[in-house]
């Protein structure tokens, strides 16, 4: 189960597992979505390469508008699928 | 070894990811510990899904439990042969601006499990991970 959560302008929260079955229905959530991103994920239990090429096109989308997209209060076994990737060094998290 | 045949289509996923959680909740493993296993089966899975040509209607995993250590054999049949021992490695320092989709998946279950083979044979593959759970 994923779901996306709007906690206020510009912030929203990733809740559940972003796996493989959960990416499309994700990417089309974010597609929408212009501007500088804050993504709270002290929720997010799971996430897959799937998911990990979810936030590669939000990102790109966003920046290429002159946004940026921060993760914060990642729970430790997420970061580490992050580190894994090199997504650590690449995207803004705090 | 307990072995379980699921579809080869996405909706089998949730499938899996609950086989891969029963059987490491009935021999005490962590939470950490079966996510990391969760995420190979994920990975593999849907590696064959997506990439494997042709193929039987159903897949085989199978989940061996001598502890410390974790077995899991993913099976495919009449597929082409694809070795995801010698799929190269994603260049990480590619800017995220310039990255592409892709490639990650086999990446992430070579660096949690401890180890993978990749045997063919007579139009099936299969792919063994172990890892060692816990301490």
């Amino acid at each position: 189960m994923f779901e996306i959560r709007r906690l206020e302008e510009g912030r929203l929260q990733m809740v559940g597992r972003l796996d493989a079955a959960a990416a499309e229905g994700a990417a089309e959530a974010f597609r929408g979505l212009r501007g500088s991103l804050i993504l709270d994920c002290s929720e997010l239990d799971y996430i897959s390469s799937a998911g990990l090429g979810v936030l590669i096109e939000l990102y790109q989308r966003v920046h290429a508008g002159g946004g940026t997209v921060t993760l914060v209060r990642l729970v430790p076994r997420v970061h580490n699928v992050f580190k894994y990737a090199g997504f650590d060094r690449l995207l803004k998290i705090e | 070894m307990v072995e379980r045949r699921f579809l080869r289509d996405l909706g089998a996923l949730e499938a899996i990811m609950a086989f891969v959680r029963d059987f490491l909740s009935q021999r005490g493993a962590s939470r950490d510990a079966t996510l990391d296993v969760e995420l190979i089966a994920e990975e593999l899975f849907t590696n064959v899904v997506r990439h494997a040509r042709g193929g039987a209607r159903e897949i085989a995993l199978a989940l061996d439990w001598r502890a410390p250590m974790l077995t899991l054999r993913l099976r495919d049949f009449g597929v082409e042969r694809f070795d995801v021992t010698r799929v190269p490695a994603p260049d990480l320092s590619v800017p995220l601006d310039s990255r592409r989709p892709g490639g990650l998946g086999l990446h992430l279950v070579r660096r949690i499990a401890d180890r993978v083979e990749y045997e063919y044979r007579d139009g099936n593959s299969s792919v063994t991970v172990t890892k060692r759970l816990g301490d």
